[in-house]
């Protein structure tokens, strides 16, 4: 136990300091908490000057708390999902959604096929350069003040309509990576997820007065537990029978997102997401094996300069859609070029599909691991780089459009 | 002048408010309390962030700009109303040629009489001569408090300007 306990409080100074460097330079913590895992994870490095960097493995502690990391952001996520912003709204987050969808997934395609994937894992490909992260795009709106800006709209719009579609997208693909395998098992297992997903949401769509009256409990701990409990549970419950667990904790937190208890769940459990999301980070770290960055660098490459201009390009479509200045526009593309989160789920998502006995995808997770890694990396680090020169970006960029 | 409100999501809410002219001020308000406030001067400027405020500060800021603290009241137009009567301030001016009061007692201005007001006090300098005798004489530079009806106080006033 004690040697356990080491390796947990390593674990956790380790991303504590990690977090504290990346603050300083302005950058996203995610980067930091990857790179914090592969550092100390058995995977190469190894060591430095003689000593060891194996410090922490990749037990079942790290791996449940990943899984509840998971758990938990797509729950807040569900949480923070404005039905009445997507409706009071619709068109135009629609139409911003749409030309964000076919321009990143079809990119992503585009690049799958030509590298000679097959149908599946250009699928995941395509997933994993779409979606942007909004842990990272709402941070930086936020720290460079263009929350407060026009620019605001479209990106938040965007940010709405990936999630639905994230949550459309998780459920099939988690149906389709676990499943048995054949065209005919592939439809049922879409099916069922589908017909429990689908459940889950009316559920709670309608069950707002009863989540209002049976989470109305005075003391916070009490909360705290009840409410993260009921999500583990149904995403547990949702995974056993081969539904995404991410997507079923996502309809969780839509069941809350209609009652009062929002506020209390952001001041409540927020600190216990931003745990559980450290160690889902960490531990895709810890499973990185960077040597397999040299053998996917060509595609890494070419995705991050076409993903890069098929965003950037998306986003100042987008800003026009939503009627703002060539300025403005340039920037909601700027703003959404970070990925992180839901890219490395996706990528969770093969590995353990994989580790269950898909063995089709046995060659591929390490891959895709290695890809989406190198893939987050880059884009969180180069999106808030490319925001924080949006005036010099923007300056040359704009008289060209004008043209 | 109207309030725009709108969720923000992983965010908490924003509030826009209409300034004269296009400007507006925008406040955000984060799920954990703090408050950002932004200016922006026109729809095409960008919005500058004045400060930002934790919970606590941002409860008190606002009870003090809500006047619940002190609330202000134009010193010119002090009146305290007494039924149909009203106390007035007036500063006798401090010129050669004063109002004709000046140099008078109370009892030979004759006021009470002539007008109907009453002089309830008088401030020479740091004194405040309360109730004052009808043998006291009113000086250049006193600050006269006077009771009377809207109409005395009209005439009074009138007396003093003439």
């Amino acid at each position: 136990m004690a040697a356990l306990l080491v390796e947990l409080g390593v674990a956790l100074v380790a991303l504590a300091l990690a977090g504290i460097a990346a603050n300083r330079l302005s950058l996203s913590v995610i980067p930091a908490y990857i790179l914090v895992g592969i550092l100390v994870g058995p995977n190469p490095p190894t060591e430095v000057a003689g000593l060891s960097l194996q410090i922490v493995g990749y037990g079942e502690f790290v791996e449940l708390a990943a899984e509840l990391g998971v758990v938990v952001l797509l729950f807040f996520l569900g949480l923070e999902f404005s039905v009445g912003q997507l409706l009071d709204d619709r068109r135009r987050i629609a139409s911003a959604g749409v030309v964000d969808f076919v321009l990143n997934f079809g990119m992503g395609i585009v690049i799958g096929l030509s590298f000679g994937r097959t149908p599946l894992e250009t699928v995941l490909l395509a997933g994993i350069v779409y979606i942007s992260s909004s842990a990272i795009v709402t941070k930086t709106l936020i720290e460079q003040g263009w929350i407060a800006n026009p620019e605001a709209d479209p990106v938040l719009g965007t940010l709405v309509f990936e999630d639905i579609l994230i949550a459309v997208y998780l459920a099939v693909v988690a149906a389709l990576v676990t499943g048995t395998g054949g065209l005919s098992g592939a439809v049922v297992d879409v099916g069922v997820a589908f017909a429990f997903l689908g459940g889950l949401a009316l559920v709670a769509w309608y069950a707002t007065r009863f989540v209002e009256a049976t989470f109305d409990l005075p003391s916070d701990e009490l909360f705290l537990l009840s409410v993260v409990g009921t999500a583990t549970l149904i995403a547990g419950v949702a995974l056993s029978i081969g539904v995404s667990e991410a997507v079923a904790a996502f309809f969780v937190g839509t069941a809350f997102s209609q009652t009062s208890h929002t506020e209390r769940i952001e001041h409540v459990i927020a600190p216990a997401r931003d745990l559980f999301a450290a160690f889902f980070f960490f531990s895709i770290g810890l499973q990185t094996d960077v040597t397999l960055l040299a053998g996917v660098a060509g595609l890494l490459a070419v995705a991050v300069v076409t993903t890069t201009v098929t965003k950037l390009t998306s986003g100042a479509i987008s800003g026009r859609i939503y009627g703002l200045s060539p300025t403005r526009s340039l920037r909601t593309g700027l703003a959404l070029i970070s990925r992180g989160e839901f890219s490395l789920i996706i990528a969770a998502l093969v590995v353990s599909a994989a580790g269950s006995g898909n063995d089709a995808l046995a060659d591929f997770a390490p891959v895709v691991t290695a890809f989406a890694v190198g893939y987050v990396l880059v884009m969180s680090v180069l999106g808030t780089v490319l925001v924080q020169y949006a005036d010099v970006i923007t300056g040359r960029l704009v008289p060209l459009l004008d043209r | 002048m109207t309030i725009y409100e709108a969720e923000v999501p992983g965010v908490g809410h924003k509030f826009e408010f209409e300034l004269e002219g296009d400007a507006r001020l925008v406040v955000i308000i984060h799920h954990d309390g703090k408050r950002d406030v932004y200016r922006r001067p026109d729809p095409d400027a960008d919005s500058e962030r004045l400060f930002s405020l934790s919970d606590k500060q941002a409860r008190q800021f606002g009870s003090i700009l809500e006047g619940a603290h002190f609330q202000p009241v134009d010193l010119d137009e002090v009146q305290v109303p007494l039924g149909d009567s009203l106390i007035e301030w007036y500063d006798i001016a401090d010129l050669d040629e004063g109002p004709p009061i000046v140099g008078e007692t109370l009892a030979e201005s004759n006021l009470r009489e002539a007008i109907g007001v009453s002089v309830v006090a008088i401030q020479r300098g740091e004194e405040t001569i309360a109730n004052p005798e009808a043998t006291e004489t009113v000086r250049a530079g006193d600050t006269l408090v006077v009771l009377g009806t809207r109409e005395q106080q009209h005439e009074f006033e009138e007396l003093l300007d003439a």
